[in-house]
């Protein structure tokens, strides 16, 4: 316990949060839409320390509802970091070796330039004014942050899910300044189950009065109902049917007999509507659209004549590609395909697929054979350095 | 086998490669072949093996490895992607050799295969007069927990090479270790390579 509180308060020394200003009006980011941003901010958390060579820095992307506390404690829900297993001191990431960056993606809602940010040029909230981003946007904000932390090449680039898409388009856009990388329970587009599954997301958000198309922010109400809908019909595609069963079953909450009513009896609804109603604490609606929408324009082939091996024909990084066996939502066949493309080009790729009965979340647990395999990969890249 | 043998069989394999070549090793275990490879020959290397404990222990040695089975994934790969793939001890435990071997020639240039004669004339005398499933050195494992499915003998091998329009150009009987010129069948081959090793390509 006692080594665990040092950890704990280690972390804290060497975890920095900063804000920065990227991009510039005469020079702005051009976004895949046709607008521009800048410029623009990006808020990241930083672990660790960039050693002299500048080549030990290690790139985390976020998922969905991810954000920059990566490994440090929520400022909102006070909770740990949503990988603070993965990433600290002695961890798989291990912030004794590497230099640990993790961005909030534009878009989002921790303090990188989002929708319910100021717009300088009117003062007030974007809300839905904000341009359509996408993951390619994504990546190019990320990049201007890299070149402004002076960085060239990067040790690694890894995440889940989104973050999976995010290390894609490194690999594709930026070969150069990645040197190995770890995409994890991710694909190479948003299948049309997903597609749908978000969109039920949104009309969710949407069809909360308190919407008010998007401009709420100075309203006394705010969407929660409808943004807790979208994550309870998220929550459900985190996981598994097995693990929903073995959790949960027909078990009933706080009680032995139904109540015949539309309260939760079961403790699967509890569960949910308690998921629904923490998240709106955090995460902001419009956030969620825009989001949502750069996952589902994702198609890493889109500027590329729907080829896969165009798309990462300038890649010569060592990948790790991991997949989930009970995980529907980016499942082992479609993170497969990226191993395929990556051996057709005849690239340094290995893939695992962990057995886990904890669906897509598999990916924020703590699996051992998971944390084993992307330990075993960094230590081995690092020595290679 | 023996750790002896083990050495001795990965030099015979050394022997065939050149410095520098793009190899795979088809059920590469803990990647200890690919690493000899590695030191002896410079090679760029990777690896499909099925056991996930052993995926992990090449990834932590830092050997390319893809999870796999090597009658389904081969397919993923492009014609002749590397200058050899090999196969060693793994024919006889898949579920369809001649896939296998059809595939392994298409995606490189050459092939390196080896696996155990059931035709030995050791393993001739344990069905003959103990009337027992043979276990030696080379088949270590007892009939009933055998991951082995299609045992063959060296002439099994040779009928399913032309069978499957493959040359074999050099052999070698993992016994002695000496690698020699295939110049067709032999009664000599076929009773006393204990295992056979060849180096096979497309004809």
């Amino acid at each position: 316990m006692a080594v665990f509180f040092w950890e704990k308060i280690f972390i804290k020394i060497m975890t920095e949060n900063n804000i920065v200003e990227l991009a510039s009006k005469n020079d702005p980011l051009v976004l895949d839409c046709g607008e521009s941003l800048g410029p623009f901010k990006t808020a990241y958390t930083t672990y660790g320390t960039l050693n002299t060579n500048k080549n030990n820095a290690v790139l985390i992307c976020h998922a969905l509802t991810g954000d920059q506390y990566v490994a440090s404690t929520h400022p909102i829900t006070k909770k740990d970091g949503w990988w603070s297993e993965m990433v600290g001191p002695n961890n798989p990431i291990d912030t004794n070796k590497f230099f640990v960056i993790c961005p909030n993606v534009i878009g989002g809602c921790m303090g990188s330039t989002g929708p319910k940010e100021i717009n300088s040029d009117t003062n007030k909230e974007y809300g839905t004014e904000f341009p359509v981003i996408t993951i390619a946007d994504m990546v190019r904000a990320q990049k201007l942050l890299i070149d402004y932390l002076e960085i060239k090449k990067l040790f690694c680039v890894t995440g889940g899910s989104m973050g999976g898409m995010l290390v894609l388009e490194w690999l594709s856009k930026f070969p150069e300044m990645v040197l190995t990388a770890v995409p994890i329970a991710t694909a190479t587009n948003h299948s049309a189950q997903n597609i749908a599954l978000n969109e039920l997301a949104r009309q969710a958000i949407m069809a909360d009065p308190n919407w008010q198309s998007g401009s709420y922010y100075e309203s006394e109400s705010k969407p929660i109902k409808g943004l807790s809908v979208a994550r309870m019909a998220a929550h459900i595609s985190y996981l598994s049917k097995d693990a929903l069963q073995n959790k949960f079953g027909r078990n009933l909450q706080d009680k032995n007999k139904l109540e015949y009513s539309f309260n939760a009896d079961f403790q699967i609804e509890s569960y949910l509507r308690h998921q629904g109603f923490s998240f709106v604490d955090r995460f902001d609606a419009n956030s969620y659209l825009y989001i949502t929408r750069a996952m589902d324009y994702f198609d890493i082939t889109v500027n590329h004549k729907g080829s896969l091996i165009d798309a990462f024909k300038n890649t010569n990084s060592r990948v790790l590609c991991i997949s989930f066996t009970s995980d529907w939502l980016y499942p082992t066949d479609e993170n497969k395909k990226i191993v395929k493309v990556f051996n057709a080009l005849g690239l340094n790729v290995s893939f695992i697929e962990i057995k886990s009965e904890n669906g897509h979340d598999s990916f924020l647990m703590n699996e051992p054979k998971f944390f084993e395999s992307i330990r075993g990969f960094l230590e081995a890249s690092h020595k290679k350095l | 086998m023996s750790l002896i043998n083990q050495k001795k069989d990965f030099k015979i394999i050394s022997d065939l490669i050149p410095n520098g070549s793009t190899v795979i090793d088809v059920g590469c275990n803990d990647g200890s072949l690919l690493e000899y490879l590695n030191k002896e020959k410079n090679i760029e290397g990777r690896g499909m093996e099925i056991d996930q404990e052993k995926v992990r222990l090449c990834l932590s040695k830092g050997i390319s490895v893809v999870e796999g089975d090597a009658d389904l994934d081969l397919f993923d790969y492009p014609d002749d992607l590397f200058d050899f793939s090999i196969l060693t001890y793994t024919l006889q435990a898949t579920k369809s050799p001649k896939t296998v071997l059809t595939q392994l020639v298409r995606i490189s240039k050459k092939s390196i295969i080896s696996f155990p004669n059931f035709g030995h004339w050791l393993i001739g005398t344990s069905l003959l007069f103990k009337r027992k499933m043979p276990v030696s050195n080379r088949l270590s494992y007892s009939w009933h927990e055998t991951p082995n499915l299609h045992f063959c003998t060296i002439n099994d091998f040779i009928d399913l090479c032309e069978e499957t329009n493959i040359k074999i150009e050099i052999k070698a009987n993992l016994k002695n270790h000496k690698l020699s010129k295939f110049n067709g069948r032999s009664l000599l081959d076929s009773y006393f390579f204990e295992a056979g090793l060849f180096l096979v390509s497309k004809k």
